[in-house]
């Protein structure tokens, strides 16, 4: 606003000085020749890509550039609009960028949906006094001595991008009017992050705010078009960290987002838009994004895993995994690519886990509990397929087995328990699951199934009944049959 | 004589075997037939509604799973002494969940995962909120319906 | 008792002339000869027509058609129905024993070319009731709505619609639409237990009024025998009750069958889900289908499937008009050219079947 009224009151300035001057030597663009002389904003066109691509002041603010009285360059029916207000700023702007063949004209390669993206965003579609858009073009690119992005001055250089948005989200009261909710921290996040550090120390490559929010079309993160809308975001981020090329230099790998496609949490999100499914985000902040460090694994998979945490925090696990400076989830279930856990996992075999730090000879009593704990899940998972298949048959063969079945999916519940126990690393309490709830709901079923297919065979009983009695029938028919014919024969000459 | 005798004695005999058989024949097919079109208990093939049992069945502030169909349904009586029924399925990895007191929350034991008491999931893995189901009273019973 | 039944039976004899069925019935004789037996076949299908209308009837009280309820209301017959896997296996296995029994009695008639005039009607209804029986295990396989009906309807009404022209017309008509869906199982519901039992009845009434009337036909070397040579039996009640005995025995036979191999209920149908691995029709199109399989892709110009299902089009209407281009026959000669296709044909029938079921 202030800015604003600064703007009229030298306009009244310079149009008293104009008055009283009158005279100007001759030049092409006579707007300029007088305001050069009065310095401030002309000073400021001089260096803009504008002024040096030959575009008058009357490009903006019409007019007739041409003439030096000044009463008839800056007349209504020359076309001179002044200063442009409120949501004009912007259509001034998309008067020639909207336009391809105006671009082309001077040469520009630059795109031509600027305002378009701008109006759907949500800066211009939000409004605090209802008459104009909270951003015009001339916010973030200046009004006077606009020049290309890629020229560091710019408030829009990749280096300067931060504070340039920070100038109003950092700005708590100035935020209060429109988005309260919004937090105002993004910035001073940001410096904290590997992006934000690299960023200060002038490299421009790393993520600033456009990068991952996008430009002039930036929408609410509650927007599935945005960016930054949670089903989005892997792909966003993968945008540089999975370019090998843009990578070179910074000595990380670039398969992360290949990792976490084929990963439990990838699937979750990209396959069956769980939104609640975690995106890289989720483990690595946004703002202020870092790799969780080797202490802060547990806690980050843990506000989810909230019970599979809690229960190796307690574990001999912990300490050991602490004295090792072993990362606590990663050591076992990688950190991208997480699979669902399988009872593979578990055991001494070549693909269990266990057997990284377990041996015959190494830790040995880890050996032996891991080793007792995968024959309790394998035991399970025999039983319950064999209650599975005695229930099917039962059930093909028309036997009422509805209870049973509806009985089982304790067992389900138990297994998935259990992948939960597994993380106590205590045989007794994995036992008490696995046995004690499990298989003894498949023993259960088992032998109700077993029953009901007995049963279905006790119908065999009921035929020989009713064979027996039909065939009672035909004897005595046939027999019937005989003494008729008999009888025939008899009366026959 | 004595052959007549025989010839009319087997002829009786057959008669009685005949229609002794020819009633036990009809009983044999008509008895699968009768109990065949006696209505079963379930006399619908798809459950639609349940009685969950009598409202002094239920604590107040508990859960109880009821049998609806092949699906178990978590029936609740709040502290408020309200009664809710939803799909005790969670919607996770199929668990079945239980309401805990102590959070006043509907729970499931495999992942933590927590919904409020409108079936919304609100904590933990769950991606979708628990199906509702329709609780009627009727004098003291409490049954429970899927929702038109 | 006896005195109650003598006194119904005057009853009745007063008003409906009794008597004059008794004495035509007591006139009617079936002849005796060394092939007597296959005169039983026709009796023994009247049979399992009639246990299938009884079982089937007794189906409708608890099946509901429709693709969110066929599946479940047939696991409901079986498990929750008291005698509901018995009523349902009495009706798969009488279903096919059908079939198989009507084949024998067509074959029968077809090598003691019984067909010949005066009986050609009787023959052409015959026909048409076997097509039928084959109509009703065609719409009846799918009423279940289990994943191997689902898709053998889906691969056999994809045959018939291979058919030039009036192939398409006729795929849609039988599916309601261009795909196997809920349409398909109402249509198919409707031929079932309406529209195919209705024709049935008629032909089958056309049928027997046309035996009565004509009395049973007699192998072809009575006629040169003289009156006092051809041996006979009375129809009532003689033949009648070794019919009733043999019906008796084939009771039996369909209760063990039904016990020993009930109808399984296998997988609810997906019309979304990958088929099921070797699909096979019933066995009664098994050879048709196993053909079709063996035909190269192209036989000159024309489509192999087309021209296989063009073929069996037309062998089927020869095998249906047989009377009237057996000129010999009707002749009174012996036609030997007519036993040999006919053995041809069983010859072709069973190995292709045996083929398609191993296969």
């Amino acid at each position: 606003m202030k800015k604003i009224i600064f703007f009229v009151f030298t306009l009244f300035l310079l149009n008293g000085f104009f008055f009283l001057h009158g005279k100007t030597p001759e030049s092409s663009d006579q707007c300029f020749v007088c305001h050069e002389q009065l310095g401030g904003v002309a000073d400021l066109f001089k260096k803009d890509i504008h002024f040096q691509k030959g575009i008058s002041c009357s490009g903006c603010h019409g007019g007739d550039s041409k003439t030096d009285d000044m009463d008839k360059a800056m007349s209504k029916s020359a076309g001179f609009l002044g200063i442009p207000k409120g949501d004009d700023i912007s259509l001034r702007c998309a008067n020639c960028h909207a336009k391809k063949e105006m671009m082309q004209k001077y040469g520009s390669q630059l795109p031509t949906n600027q305002l378009e993206l701008l109006k759907a965003s949500v800066h211009g579609k939000l409004s605090t006094n209802g008459k104009e858009k909270i951003i015009q073009c001339t916010t973030c690119h200046n009004a006077h001595g606009i020049v290309s992005v890629k020229n560091p001055v710019s408030p829009v250089y990749s280096l300067n991008i931060p504070n340039t948005c920070g100038k109003c989200h950092s700005n708590a009261k100035y935020m209060q009017t429109y988005n309260p909710s919004l937090s105002v921290d993004q910035v001073a996040k940001y410096r904290t992050s590997v992006h934000g550090m690299l960023n200060a120390k002038g490299d421009p490559k790393p993520a600033e705010c456009a990068s991952c929010h996008g430009s002039h079309g930036i929408r609410a993160t509650a927007d599935t078009k945005s960016q930054v809308y949670a089903l989005n975001i892997p792909e966003t981020c993968s945008k540089c960290h999975s370019d090998a090329q843009y990578m070179a230099g910074y000595k990380i790998p670039t398969d992360q987002y290949a990792k976490y496609a084929k990963s439990v949490h990838g699937k979750a999100l990209l396959e069956k838009h769980d939104v609640g499914a975690p995106a890289c985000n989720s483990c690595h902040g946004n703002h202020g994004a870092t790799p969780p460090g080797v202490e802060s694994i547990s806690k980050v998979c843990g506000s989810c895993h909230a019970l599979n945490a809690d229960l190796f925090s307690s574990s001999p696990h912990k300490q050991a995994f602490d004295k090792e400076k072993l990362p606590e989830c990663e050591t076992c279930h990688s950190n991208h690519e997480i699979l669902p856990a399988t009872k593979a996992m578990l055991g001494v075999d070549k693909e269990a886990v266990c057997s990284k730090c377990h041996t015959e000879t190494k830790s040995t009593k880890g050996y032996f509990v891991a080793q007792k704990m995968r024959s309790y899940i394998d035991s399970l998972d025999v039983s319950e397929a064999l209650a599975l298949k005695l229930i099917y048959e039962a059930e093909q063969k028309g036997m009422e087995i509805s209870e049973t079945k509806f009985k089982l999916r304790d067992a389900h519940q138990a297994k998935l328990e259990a992948r939960t126990m597994v993380h106590s690393f205590n045989e007794e309490k994995f036992k008490e699951v696995v046995i004690g709830k499990g298989l003894a709901v498949t023993t259960a079923s088992i032998s109700e199934a077993r029953e009901a297919v007995d049963n279905y065979f006790f119908r065999r009983y009921g035929l020989m009944v009713s064979v027996f009695i039909i065939s009672l029938l035909s004897l005595s028919l046939y027999l019937y049959i005989k003494q008729i014919e008999k009888k025939q024969a008899s009366k026959l000459p | 004589m004595s052959d007549l005798d025989s010839n009319q004695n087997r002829r009786s005999f057959l008669k009685y075997l005949l229609s002794t058989s020819i009633v036990g024949f009809f009983a044999s097919v008509l008895y699968p037939i009768v109990s065949y079109l006696n209505p079963p208990k379930q006399n619908e093939v798809e459950v639609s509604t349940v009685l969950a049992g009598k409202i002094s069945d239920f604590e107040k502030d508990s859960g109880k799973i009821i049998r609806f169909g092949n699906k178990p349904v978590l029936v609740i009586r709040t502290e408020k002494d309200e009664f809710k029924a939803l799909s005790a399925v969670c919607t996770h990895l199929d668990c079945t969940v239980q309401y805990k007191k102590e959070m006043g929350l509907i729970w499931c034991a495999c992942h933590n995962g927590k919904y409020d008491l409108t079936g919304k999931n609100v904590s933990g893995p769950p991606p979708r909120p628990l199906e509702v189901y329709q609780i009627n009273k009727q004098g003291e019973n409490i049954f429970v319906s899927k929702k038109a | 008792m006896k005195k109650i039944i003598k006194n119904f039976y005057d009853y009745l004899d007063e008003r409906l002339h009794l008597e004059d069925l008794v004495h035509f019935m007591g006139k009617k004789y079936v002849p005796v000869h060394s092939h007597s037996l296959w005169y039983y076949f026709g009796g023994v299908s009247l049979f399992f027509f009639i246990v299938q209308v009884i079982t089937g009837i007794l189906l409708l009280f608890y099946y509901k058609a429709g693709p969110d309820l066929a599946f479940e209301s047939i696991q409901y017959i079986m498990s929750k129905v008291q005698f509901g896997w018995l009523i349902r296996s009495v009706h798969g296995w009488a279903a096919n024993l059908f079939i198989l029994s009507a084949v024998i009695h067509m074959f029968s008639v077809y090598f003691e070319k019984a067909y010949r005039k005066p009986r050609e009607l009787t023959w052409i209804s015959g026909m048409l009731m076997l097509f039928l029986g084959m109509g009703f295990g065609f719409s009846g396989y799918l009423l279940p709505w289990n994943e191997l009906s689902f898709f053998a309807t889906k691969v056999g009404s994809d045959i018939a619609g291979a058919v030039p022209i009036i192939g398409e017309p006729m795929k849609i008509l039988m599916r309601g639409g261009p795909d196997v869906t809920g349409a398909t199982l109402s249509r198919l519901f409707g031929f079932h237990v309406a529209l195919f039992p209705g024709i049935f009845t008629v032909v089958l009434g056309i049928h027997l009024l046309l035996i009565q009337r004509q009395g049973i036909s007699e192998p072809m070397h009575f006629e040169q025998l003289d009156k006092k040579e051809k041996k006979t039996m009375p129809f009532f009640p003689n033949f009648l009750l070794r019919d009733l005995l043999l019906w008796l025995v084939m009771l039996n036979v369909l209760a063990i069958l039904a016990v020993f191999f009930p109808a399984e209920l296998g997988h609810k149908a997906d019309a979304f889900g990958s088929a099921p691995e070797g699909i096979k029709p019933e066995w009664y199109f098994l050879f048709m289908f196993q053909s079709l399989k063996y035909l190269p892709a192209h036989i000159l110009f024309i489509e192999g499937e087309v021209l296989g299902i063009l073929l069996f089009g037309a062998a089927f209407a020869l095998w249906l008009i047989v009377p009237f281009w057996d000129r010999k026959t009707a002749r009174g000669e012996q036609n030997k050219l007519i036993t040999y296709i006919g053995i041809f044909v069983i010859i072709f029938i069973i190995v292709l079947t045996i083929l398609g079921w191993v296969a």
